[in-house]
């Protein structure tokens, strides 16, 4: 397994007048071996970054390496391998999933080498071989998600790239799911960018923690310290809006009208993205609250924090995260 | 990993066939239907013709007869002879060859042609497909017969030119369907992970794209037969087509116009000939067309406003007598009252109850929040209540009452007005529950407007009104903006909106933050906990997700396999749970504090399928507590005084090893695929 990095990558739909920028100048390292979950909410752009990783997007500036050298798309399975959300609309409803995991495996494989690297990979995602001449219809959706996985695996990848591949799920499935990526890790030691809204699942599965907000990456750090100590208030807001299963009604809107305005907005819109901070119009210690934090609306916050957190006023901290220690 | 294979493999075995079956029973079910049936045995009296028929009287046809020219209909020649004394009947008969063979040509080229250049644009790619793209929609804005004139004389008169012609003027139209559903499924996650995979792009399209889009191509194909045959015959007819001394249906019916008015059979005879087929492809292709439509429409199964059985025997029950397995423990008036509810699905082996006596009460003001896994009927018991259940579904129940109206019984009118009015309905995906061909505003004002009889102006007043309510900034602005316009988060609060038209005294909210972002999410959480406080409007939310229901909810409902298996107060979700698949729902939750050196938690086993429940306690294959009794016997939902329910043998019972897996992954795996 590998490094990848993206260096300074950015990604624009549409064209000059009408357009959006998706991803803004994203700089991100999956370390070799390690699991960096990357977090946001709809609209972040967390979800094209993972296309643009495996080459379904066309980059608009920056690039992406992988072990240093630029990641071509030649013919053949690509050196990363992407699981999507949906078990349901992943695999092709016309073929079996053994040959969905078949086509898969490089090329110039004989047919009988391929049969036994598929049932090699059923059973490495806990699925009976013998089940390679099912169709998707007659899996359940965890099922889906492993055959996904296989797949993903059957390509020999580099780097795997995981969008919210538990959110189709339910709760009680995305335990084996979850419980399969953290064992796979562990025996196999595959790189992987893990995408999810769900803090918790994030949690349970990456070392690394990455936050995104319109574009931007606005936090970086190893997940216990980005939990523990979060350094951007929109870091914060998102731990906070986690639901608790202790029980109780949830925390009362805030008393201070500023604040409770701050709570309600709407999320902004990634066509028109704010001046200065990017998450100024929703931040709880922004210029809505204090108004003397004008800075927030005009400049943009370098990443010199604690976390690279994107805040004015996160406190300082080391200017660059760890680079493969 | 290897101890589970052995059951699982010959389910495969049983289900492969019937697949392939299914695939082959949903031909012959259209078969089956009396258009399907009819067009089938005409279309192959027909083509049974064209191959046979040249064979058998080819000779005959010939034959010239200068002693009985154009004579009329009579025992010897049934539609007469021409004027070389040929029998016509036998040549309508051997006509038939020609006729459809040149069709089909013609038919062949136009989808060939077609499928190359409505797929051409995903193999070459962004640019060069677009200008193939644009060429077939300017071809395709062409008449079809007059591009087939214009082709009949470029090609020259006479047959080649002819199917050319009839070939080119079908192939645009053909390309730009084969376009569309190749972009449709172009666009699918499927075909995004083989691109990953290094598929190249023909195999792309010969493997994952055609096989998709290939029963409506076909389908299109038969009636476009049908149609090239029809021009075919306009064009012989007119003399572009078929040359002398070659006839078919079209020369055959020129040939006979002469002479209508002396003996007009002669040109009725091609004139059937030509109908009767062209019927026959037509409505082949129609009948296979609707059979397959009526079988995709079926399975994405979207709720259609539908029936509660009208024949219900009227269980007018007094108020007091209520059953002691529900807590009358509402505070105030009840807004709904539920009891014993099921709904019925007609299954291939019988029927499937997904619903199976649910009995429930909502009070003014309360949350009751519903939670289960998909498929335990949760999200069924909402549309029941609603009486959004589907056609076919049935839903029965000694009481469905809302605001003490029994809404089983009378018909949809009757209660159209109290349900548009006083009830409303959240759906977890706005976007689809939104026209988005209309602007927000002019959706909501329409409730209003139907119900309360507003004027279209004061009905779009309260609209923006009601958007303000539920804080959507700029309401009078987004109140003119279509849902595509809208965040998922603003869409949800439009939806809430909607509800809000009337005065609703209960909201159910199906799944409705499932969609959204956690910030979000907490946002339509605490709006629908506003709007329900401000009002006194009951809740009913339904949610896979125990920690939201744990927060919003004073009660919560435990649903499995389609009945309530415990009913308790949501503060003792994850203390004092007494049934113990509650307890492992709650556990499969990963919170904020999960042991993060332990595998997750989870639930072994699968839901139960509805159309197999097991005899005893539905939930007793997966359950640590189950003995002997569990099996056989269902429990009943019990209310132990303090109006808490639980329906375990077992209730309170503490597992040794609640489904923790510890360090056995086996025990993980078993859990898929038991």
């Amino acid at each position: 397994m590998s490094e990848l990095r993206f260096s300074d990558v950015s990604v624009r739909y549409g064209n000059r007048r009408r357009g959006m920028t998706a991803v803004d100048g994203v700089s991100l390292t999956v370390p070799d071996g390690a699991v960096v979950g990357l977090v946001g909410e709809s609209g972040s752009g967390k979800s094209t970054l993972a296309r643009a990783a495996v080459g379904l997007t066309p980059l608009s500036g920056g690039e992406i390496l992988l072990d240093g050298r630029p990641l071509q798309h030649t013919s053949g399975p690509r050196p990363v391998q992407m699981v999507f959300q949906d078990p349901y609309s992943s695999l092709d409803p016309r073929m079996t999933i053994g040959d969905s995991i078949g086509e898969a495996v490089p090329r110039g494989t004989r047919a009988a080498d391929r049969r036994r690297e598929v049932a090699r990979l059923l059973e490495l995602v806990e699925l009976d071989p013998s089940r390679a001449a099912a169709f998707p219809g007659q899996l359940s959706g965890g099922q889906r998600q492993r055959v996904a996985l296989a797949r993903a695996l059957a390509a020999q990848p580099q780097v795997i790239v995981a969008d919210e591949i538990t959110s189709a799920l339910d709760v009680s499935i995305q335990g084996t799911v979850l419980n399969l990526v953290r064992r796979l890790q562990a025996e196999l030691g595959t790189s992987m960018l893990f995408i999810s809204h769900n803090l918790a699942v994030v949690r349970y599965v990456a070392s690394e923690i990455a936050v995104m907000y319109l574009g931007r990456i606005v936090e970086h750090g190893p997940t216990a310290e980005v939990l523990a100590d979060p350094q951007h208030p929109y870091t914060r807001d998102l731990l906070a809006a986690v639901p608790d299963s202790t029980p109780g009604r949830p925390a009362p809107v805030a008393a201070d009208p500023a604040l409770a305005a701050v709570a309600a907005a709407e999320p902004a819109d990634p066509h028109s993205p704010p001046p200065g901070c990017r998450y100024h119009p929703r931040c709880p210690i922004g210029p809505l609250v204090h108004a003397d934090r004008d800075v927030c609306r005009t400049t943009e916050p370098s990443t010199d924090h604690r976390h690279a957190a994107a805040c004015h006023f996160a406190p300082a901290g080391r200017t660059l995260l760890r680079v493969a220690d | 990993m290897t101890t589970a294979p052995m059951n699982a493999s010959p389910l495969v075995a049983a289900a492969e066939p019937t697949r392939r079956s299914a695939a082959r029973g949903r031909w012959l079910s259209v078969l089956r239907t009396p258009v399907g049936a009819g067009a089938g045995l005409l279309l192959l009296l027909v083509l049974l013709l064209a191959v046979f028929a040249p064979l058998l009287w080819s000779e005959q046809a010939d034959t010239i007869d200068t002693d009985s020219v154009l004579q009329g209909a009579s025992g010897q020649h049934w539609v007469g002879t021409d004027n070389l004394g040929r029998d016509l009947f036998l040549r309508v008969l051997v006509a038939t060859r020609l006729s459809i063979g040149l069709a089909l040509l013609a038919t062949l080229i136009a989808v060939v042609v077609g499928l190359v250049l409505g797929t051409a644009p995903l193999l070459l790619g962004r640019r060069a497909g677009r200008l193939v793209v644009a060429g077939v929609d300017i071809a395709v804005a062409f008449p079809g017969l007059l591009l087939a004139i214009f082709f009949a004389v470029i090609f020259g008169v006479g047959m080649t030119g002819a199917v050319l012609a009839i070939a080119f003027a079908g192939a645009p139209a053909f390309a730009r369907l084969t376009h569309t559903l190749a972009a449709g499924v172009a666009e699918r996650d499927f075909v995004a992970a083989a691109r990953i995979a290094g598929v190249g792009r023909l195999r792309l399209l010969l493997r994952h794209v055609l096989p998709n889009i290939g029963e409506p191509l076909v389908v299109n194909a038969t009636i476009g037969a049908g149609g090239a045959l029809l021009s075919f015959a306009g064009l012989s007819f007119l003399g572009l087509g078929v040359q002398a001394p070659s006839y078919d249906w079209g020369r055959l019916l020129q040939d006979g116009l002469s002479g209508i008015y002396i003996h007009p059979e002669a040109a009725l005879a091609p004139g059937v000939a030509i109908v009767v087929a062209g019927l026959a492809f037509n409505l082949f292709g129609e009948a296979v067309a609707k059979g397959i439509g009526l079988t995709t429409s079926l399975s994405s199964g979207q709720a259609v406003r539908g029936a509660a059985r009208p024949d219900r025997e009227v269980a007018e029950v007094v108020d007091d007598g209520r059953p002691a397995t529900d807590p009358g423990r509402a505070e105030g008036r009840t807004v709904l009252d539920v009891q014993d509810l099921s709904v019925t699905f007609p299954g291939p082996a019988g029927p499937v109850r997904p619903v199976r006596g649910v009995s429930f009460r909502i009070g003014r003001g309360e949350a009751v929040g519903v939670v289960g896994e998909s498929g335990s009927g949760k999200s069924l018991t909402a549309l029941a209540i609603a009486r959004l259940v589907e056609r076919p579904g049935e839903v029965t129940a000694e009481r469905l009452e809302f605001m003490g109206t029994d809404v089983l019984a009378g018909t949809d009118r009757t209660h159209r007005r109290l349900l548009g009015t006083a009830f409303a309905m959240v759906f977890q995906d706005p976007m689809t529950s939104f026209n988005p061909t209309r602007r927000i505003g002019r959706q909501l004002a329409e409730v209003a407007e139907q119900h309360q009889g507003m004027s279209r102006k004061i009905a779009l007043a309260r609209a923006v009104d009601r958007l303000r309510a539920v804080r959507v900034p700029a309401a009078e602005r987004r109140a003119h903006q279509y849902p595509h316009e809208f965040s998922g988060g603003m869409r949800q609060r439009a939806m809430i909106g909607m509800g809000l038209m009337g005065e609703p005294k209960l909201i159910v909210a199906d799944e409705p933050t499932t969609a959204l972002d956690v910030t979000v999410q907490r946002q339509v959480l605490d709006l629908l906990e506003s709007v329900r406080t401000a009002d006194d409007v009951a809740l009913l939310l339904i949610s896979h997700d125990v920690a939201v229901v744990a927060q919003v909810c004073d009660r919560v409902l435990v649903m499995y396999a389609g009945r309530v298996v415990e009913d308790l107060p949501a503060a003792e979700l994850g203390t004092a749970a007494r049934h113990p698949y509650t307890r492992a729902l709650v556990a499969t939750v990963p919170d904020m504090h999960v042991d993060l050196d332990r595998p997750l938690p989870v639930i072994p086993g699968r839901p139960v399928d509805p159309a197999h429940q097991p005899p005893g306690c539905a939930y007793a294959p997966r359950c640590p507590l189950a003995s002997a009794r569990c099996t056989e016997e269902d429990p009943a939902l019990v209310d132990d005084g303090t109006g808490r329910r639980v329906a375990c043998w077992h209730a309170g019972e503490i597992a040794a090893d609640l489904e923790v897996p510890g360090a056995a992954p086996v025990a993980l795996t078993m859990g898929e695929r038991a």
